[in-house]
């Protein structure tokens, strides 16, 4: 009862986070410098025309009004129509969030699959050589931006190599799987479409690679230090002295608990993605959100940026939500804080 | 130590075998999935692309249009005259155009094409407002089919540059469109098929729509049914990527994954797609001119002296330079005022922006202001870091004279909100500026009437009543000799005016693969002078 108490008490507080969002990027998407009419409808229009299409927007409202407006069209799931586009926000951002989610998703993996076994690798070997190496690895993860990982990636692998295509999420003449999540691999696995498996595995393994460097490089750093941490504590010594493996003592008793700071940094990480992901969705020709959502701002598309924005938000919280219970579930005592 | 029972050695090992092993079957499906029976063009360019012809208003959209919609008139060879396309006659009667079509024409949908439709096509581009439209807009004052194939347009006057706007008008499916309305703006026509036409096309084209995402990628593929003869070379199938890097333009090329590079990609990109083993750049003349537009309402560019002297100290060559993609490759030649060479009113003896520092001297001496006393600002956009290169080769040009300058970056949204107004409208704004259509009233009234101060192309809030006058002279004005005389009159006052400085006029460069010819681009005599056009798919030949 108490953790329905907990759940839901995040469940409302999220909904009035989210409120304040819209409020706070509705206002600050009219603040910005420009006329969205006059950039939407580009050079040689006059001024007739960019007057009528800012009064079909509602732009000559008192924004207030316009905000009203807005929300009671969210709450009909319609999110406006883009200027950039030419099509409803919820259309384009459900046409390209699968896509970020997916590289996201993969990324993680990538983040979690390499990043943790590296970081514990590097505390049990403190001070060696292969210590060493997976920290200065780690720390080059971390200070290269992805967009450089993703050129470099795409050059070598994609470019001279031939090993792996340049872009997109599918070759050219490869249907994709009928939509249950929109995810590509999930969707045909789930479809038993094996050779889609394989050609949306190979489309996205690079950009994956690329999102995930500077994350694997943190995961390690992080796990690394408080592996060590952990190693150092009294309960370790005892355990030692009960004459446990050392393997064991690192997997089981000092991974977990090392796990709390890690988690809660790498949800950050995770959520912040789906934002910080256009550059490598740029070099791979990705059509993901992050991308719609910076040339939304670029061309000043009010409704583009406010439902982007809000999208964001509410992964954000959503992410945040689900690492706060992993963290309450590895570590009871942050569970009964919460509930206390 | 070890994990998992295996030694370090072998664990690692184990996993690159692993690894190299889940890559061969990979590796096999993208060798299958890269054969392909039909051909294939493949091209990029900037987005959204927009599919809807009524909202035309980028090159992409326009390649788009050409290749999804006939129009009623192309412009004939070198971009010049009229010649019947979906007309099979026009005629002009003072404000009254007819059209007659010719018979037989058919839509993709397989409906015939009816004048119907004209009237249809015309009244959803004024009603709609946007793209194109202001060629139309105040100027139909009725249109009305007269029978099966013939039009009558009435214009609300006399309205020179009305058969060139037809360039630009795309003939739609009136049936298709109406079948598929959702709730809109426009009554009866509700949304005039705007939703739908985002996503399907309803022309007569050469091509149809297969798949379109404005910012990702369109797919075309041949019409069968096209009205006229298309050539078995022309390309089967069409695909537009989007927003490619210049990284992935060039490694998509070498790969032969990508056959035309966008002309919006950097000189440097395109240096490097040049040096591809069977790529060659096309130039693409006499649609655009770069500009730097001096706001006459700051001081002290509000005397006509410091102007001519500011135009006159620019290093016209240097500027060229930077944008010529190799010495034999060039991306730019001098131009010699505001028109588009071969444009009614232009001047092929009128001397080209040249650099000399004499004269300009000669002027500052005769403005009221000392170099000293105003600080210039040059604006740039932030979209093109070419332009900020440019800020600093004037503000170095111009330093000689004496005059200071601070080189200001605008994000696009901020110029545009910047330019609203004559005292925040920087003193030097730059504009690369596409003509709409080949006629001269395209470009000089978009920039130097009255009307376009405040917008984009109106930052020389020049807003003289003559040149008003004589802008709205040349367009009622019917008579092609007249006309040219007004418009030799008009470049030279603009010129003189030295409200511009006319940086150099563009050519469009495309990188393009072996795979692929382009006639329109590779002869001179064939361009069209439309931005767009020159991009007609049914034109074009695979190898």
């Amino acid at each position: 009862m108490t953790t329905w108490r907990l759940v839901t008490g995040r469940l409302v507080g999220s909904l009035l986070t989210l409120l304040g969002v819209s409020i706070l990027i509705f206002i600050i998407a009219r603040v910005i410098p420009g006329d969205p009419a006059a950039i939407a409808l580009g050079q040689g229009a006059d001024q007739e025309q960019i007057q009528a299409l800012r009064e079909s927007l509602g732009l000559n409202l008192p924004i207030w009004e316009q905000y009203f407006n807005y929300v009671a069209g969210v709450l009909h799931g319609d999110l406006g129509q883009s200027l950039y586009t030419n099509t409803p926000v919820a259309q384009d951002i459900a046409r390209t969030f699968p896509a970020t989610f997916e590289l996201i998703l993969v990324a993680t993996l990538i983040m979690v699959g390499v990043g943790i076994p590296l970081g514990v690798l590097s505390a049990m070997k403190r001070d060696s050589r292969l210590d060493n190496v997976t920290r200065l690895g780690a720390l080059l993860g971390v200070v290269t931006p992805s967009f450089v990982w993703a050129v470099m990636l795409m050059l070598v692998f994609s470019d001279r190599l031939g090993w792996l295509p340049i872009s997109g999420r599918l070759s050219e003449d490869v249907q994709p799987p009928a939509t249950i999540t929109g995810l590509y691999l999930v969707d045909s696995l789930l479809h038993a479409q094996w050779s889609v498996f394989l050609d949306a595995l190979a489309h996205i393994i690079l950009p994956a690679v690329a999102l995930a460097m500077a994350s694997v490089g943190q995961a390690a750093r992080l796990t690394r230090a408080n592996v060590i941490d952990t190693l150092d504590r009294p309960f370790i010594e005892m355990a030692r002295a009960y004459g446990l493996p050392e393997r064991r003592i690192a997997l089981r008793y000092a991974l977990v608990p090392s796990l709390t700071p890690t988690l809660t940094v790498m949800g950050m990480d995770i959520a912040a993605k789906l934002g910080s992901a256009f550059l490598v969705e740029s070099v791979f020709v990705w059509p993901g959100m992050a991308a719609y959502g910076v040339q939304t701002i670029l061309h000043k598309d009010l409704n583009g940026i406010v439902g982007t924005v809000l999208v964001i938000a509410a992964f954000f919280l959503v992410i945040n939500m689900v690492v706060d219970l992993l963290v309450a579930l590895i570590d009871p005592r942050v569970g009964r804080e919460a509930r206390a | 130590m070890t994990i998992l029972g295996l030694r370090n050695q072998s664990f690692l090992g184990a996993i690159g075998l692993n690894i190299s092993a889940a890559l061969v079957p990979v590796m096999s499906v993208l060798t299958v999935s890269s054969a392909h029976a039909e051909t294939v063009l493949r091209m990029d360019e900037v987005p959204p692309g927009e599919a809807d012809p009524a909202r035309a208003a980028k090159i992409i959209d326009a390649i788009l249009l050409y290749n999804l919609y006939d129009t009623l008139l192309l412009p004939g060879p070198g971009g010049k005259g009229y010649v019947p396309h979906l007309a099979e006659s026009y005629s002009i009667d003072g404000k009254v155009v007819t059209v007659k079509l010719k018979p037989g024409i058919k839509f993709q949908s397989g409906n015939p094409m009816t004048a119907a439709d004209v009237v249809f096509s015309i009244n959803r581009m004024v009603a709609i407002g946007q793209g194109f439209s202001p060629l139309f807009k105040g100027w139909i004052a009725n249109v009305e089919p007269v029978d099966d194939l013939t039009a009558r347009i009435t214009l609300s006057d006399t309205y020179a540059p009305f058969l060139a706007a037809l360039f630009r008008l795309g003939i739609v499916d009136s049936k298709t469109v109406m079948a598929n309305l959702q709730d809109g703006k426009f009554g009866e026509f509700k949304d005039y098929g705007t939703t739908y036409l985002n996503t399907h096309s309803a022309g007569s084209g050469a091509y149809k729509l297969v798949s379109h995402s404005p910012t990702t990628g369109s797919v075309l593929e041949k019409n069968p049914n096209y009205f006229l003869d298309v050539p078995a070379a022309a390309p089967d199938q069409v695909r537009f990527s989007y927003g490619l890097e210049g990284a992935t333009e060039i490694a998509s090329m070498r790969r032969g994954e990508l056959d035309v590079i966008s002309q919006w990609a950097s000189p440097e990109t395109k240096r490097s797609a040049s040096q591809i083993k069977g790529v060659e750049v096309l130039g693409e003349a006499g649609i655009a001119k770069f500009l730097f537009l001096l706001n006459t309402k700051k001081a002290p560019l509000d005397d006509v002296h410091c102007r001519r002297a500011l135009s006159y100290s620019v290093d016209y060559q240097s500027l060229i330079s930077q944008v010529n993609i190799s010495p034999k490759i060039l991306g730019a030649k001098p131009a010699n005022g505001p028109l588009m060479e071969g444009m009614l009113g232009y001047d092929p003896d009128a001397p080209a922006s040249a650099r000399d520092m004499e004269k300009a001297k000669a002027e500052l001496a005769q403005c009221k202001y000392k170099p000293a006393d105003h600080e210039l600002e040059i604006s740039w956009i932030a979209e093109v870091p070419l332009e900020e290169r440019f800020g600093l080769l004037l503000q170095s040009n111009w330093a000689e004279l004496g005059f200071k300058s601070k080189i200001v970056r605008y994000p696009f949204a901020s110029y545009n909100q910047a330019s609203s107004k004559p005292e925040t409208t920087p003193h030097i704004s730059q504009l690369s500026f596409n003509a709409r259509t080949p006629d001269p009233d395209s470009v000089l009234y978009t920039l130097y009437s009255s009307k376009s101060a405040g917008l984009f192309t109106g930052a020389t809030w020049l807003q003289d009543p003559e040149i008003d006058a004589l802008l709205a002279k040349g367009r009622s004005t019917l008579d092609e000799k007249a006309r040219l005389g007004i418009y030799r009159d008009l470049s030279k006052r603009i010129t003189d005016g030295a409200s511009t400085i006319f940086a150099y006029d563009v050519i469009n460069t495309f990188p393009r693969s072996g795979r692929v010819s382009i006639p329109l681009l590779e002869d001179p005599a064939k361009n069209t002078k439309i931005s767009g056009m020159n991009f007609t798919f049914r034109e074009m030949k695979m190898k």
